[in-house]
């Protein structure tokens, strides 16, 4: 009986021992070397043997780690390695999504550095994600919405999108955004831009992908239209002092062969005070 | 063939007798506890971070088994004598040896199909899908497993029971490794070193071969051919180690 009470009493005292001496240990606050840690960031070789086939869990766990390390933005000193970490990470597992997607967001928001650099540093990320996942139109548009909205790199961005659009399996939304940011930015001529959109038309299967192509389609004609004929009109008003009421009346002075029509076969008007071309754009978005 | 099926099926009995189907019960409990608490750390993909967690645990458990149960497989008939009331029996001592590795085997691949349900159970919970990927994956660990038994087989026959153990993890270490290594060697120029392991490269079995984790996690195709030339390598592979650990089984002094 005593060697029991005895025995018990010894356990006590040293588990107190043990939180007590835990607790002082936890309040003492612990030198934090800025970027200490990332000193010693393994080769992806080495990490890979050291996983022992599963380098699929080592990625995974360097992933959470750094994902962690990177959420506290007040030790600017961190991201003089963040492109390494999210190497090596992605060499450990070329497939990982997640990695190429979250290491790109967090590069492109830290404050620290040149933002150049960072910008360069983002799109070598993507641009190995693209390559290791040729399959993957998801990560191609989501590189491209980065280069958009956060680098506001308009050229990057349609260069990612455009591989979006070219992958397989892309759905007709980002076929459309591609043909859109191209037609925006003035990369193509109208020739080019009809034919995409052709193609895209071509392609589309629901509804709504045949309007909205259908729709660029329309502006692309009537884009086309106004090049030709808004000079002809300009040169009938020099010469006769007065714009042409209707098409007819120009077809009338032997200058068109009939009335121009526009992509859905409905006719134009004119503009009497600009003397320009006016299409009416009627399209059943039901 | 009945001596060898009633060797196995006592030595599968007695691997039940102690207990270590209970690292299966520990092994569960963390993955799913794990499982969850890395998917909430995550950003993104937590069915991959769950997958990469359940099949390294799987392959890492079913070693540990392999390995711990190789100290016991010869070594303790003998302490307790009764290898030779078995062996005065109309039973051959190959018969013996293979039956002891197939008990072994079947504890193993036990314990995997327990895991390997478990995990399924898992990814239907957390994920609401039921990945065939994650079976095929855990089938080839279990060929890695029955040919890292056979290895376990054999150094329980050459070697003392702790020595054995140690050989068969480093059977386990070296397979996953040896091809990387040699790899890296190419960047060696003179001295014995790519030699070296090229010959340890030759000797010892790639287990890396039997590896298809990345495949699963991310749903990447196999080809047909790799898999099946993949089965005979395990199978050929095996069997080789086992005729080994038989031939010296024959002539080993068992006093």
């Amino acid at each position: 009986m005593r060697r029991r009470l005895a025995t018990g009493a010894a356990v006590l005292a040293l588990g107190a021992i043990v939180i007590a001496s835990g607790r002082g240990l936890q309040a003492i606050p612990r030198n934090d070397v800025l970027g200490k840690q990332l000193l010693y960031l393994p080769t992806p070789e080495i990490l890979k043997l050291a996983s022992l086939g599963n380098q699929g869990l080592m990625a995974d766990l360097l992933y959470i780690w750094s994902i962690q390390y990177y959420s506290q933005f007040s030790l600017d000193e961190k991201f003089l390695y963040l492109e390494n970490v999210f190497d090596l990470v992605t060499d450990l597992d070329p497939h990982y999504f997640d990695a190429y997607r979250i290491g790109a967001l967090i590069m492109s928001v830290q404050r620290s550095g040149d933002p150049a650099q960072h910008k360069a540093a983002v799109a070598r990320l993507y641009d190995k994600g693209l390559a290791n996942m040729p399959d993957s139109w998801e990560l191609a548009e989501v590189a491209a919405w980065d280069a958009h909205l956060v680098l506001n790199d308009q050229e990057l961005a349609l260069r990612w999108m455009r591989m979006a659009s070219e992958r397989p399996g892309a759905p007709p939304e980002v076929k459309r955004v591609y043909g859109r940011w191209r037609d925006n930015i003035h990369g193509w001529t109208i020739e080019d831009s009809i034919a995409y959109w052709e193609e895209v038309l071509a392609e589309a299967e629901r509804k709504p992908d045949i309007n909205l192509a259908t729709s660029h389609l329309y502006d692309s004609y009537v884009t086309l239209h106004r090049r030709r004929l808004d000079p002809l009109l300009g040169a009938i008003r020099q010469r006769t002092g007065g714009c042409p009421g209707s098409w007819q009346e120009v077809v009338d002075r032997g200058l068109l062969p009939e009335a121009p029509l526009d992509y859905l076969g409905n006719p134009y008007t004119i503009d009497p005070a600009t003397c320009t071309l006016v299409a009416h754009k009627r399209i059943r978005w039901d | 063939m009945r001596a060898v099926v009633a060797i196995a099926r006592n030595t599968f009995r007695e691997a039940l007798r102690d207990r270590v189907l209970y690292l299966f019960l520990g092994f569960a409990l963390v993955l799913l506890a794990s499982s969850k608490l890395f998917g909430l750390l995550t950003v993104g993909d937590e069915g991959k971070v769950i997958k990469d967690f359940g099949l390294a645990g799987i392959q890492l458990a079913t070693m540990l088994i392999a390995v711990m149960m190789s100290v016991l497989l010869i070594s303790r008939e003998v302490d307790s004598r009764t290898v030779y009331n078995i062996l005065a029996k109309p039973v051959r001592r190959w018969q013996f040896l293979i039956g002891k590795y197939l008990g072994l085997l079947a504890t193993v691949a036990a314990n995997l199909a327990l895991m390997t349900a478990v995990l399924l159970v898992v990814t239907a919970v957390y994920l609401r899908e039921l990945d065939a990927g994650l079976l095929f994956a855990a089938a080839m660990t279990l060929l890695e497993m029955a040919l890292l038994t056979a290895f376990a087989t054999l150094f329980a026959v050459l070697t003392r029971p702790m020595l054995g153990s140690v050989f068969t993890l480093a059977v386990f270490v070296i397979g996953h490794v040896s091809e990387d290594i040699w790899l890296l060697t190419r960047h060696v120029h003179g001295g014995l070193v790519r030699p070296l392991v090229a010959a340890v490269y030759a000797v010892l079995p790639n287990l890396e071969r039997f590896n298809f984790k990345t495949e699963v996690v991310h749903d990447l195709g196999i080809s047909s051919g790799q898999v099946a030339l993949t089965v005979i390598y395990g199978l050929a592979y095996t069997a080789l180690v086992l005729v080994l650990a038989c031939a010296r089984f024959r002539s080993k002094d068992l006093v």
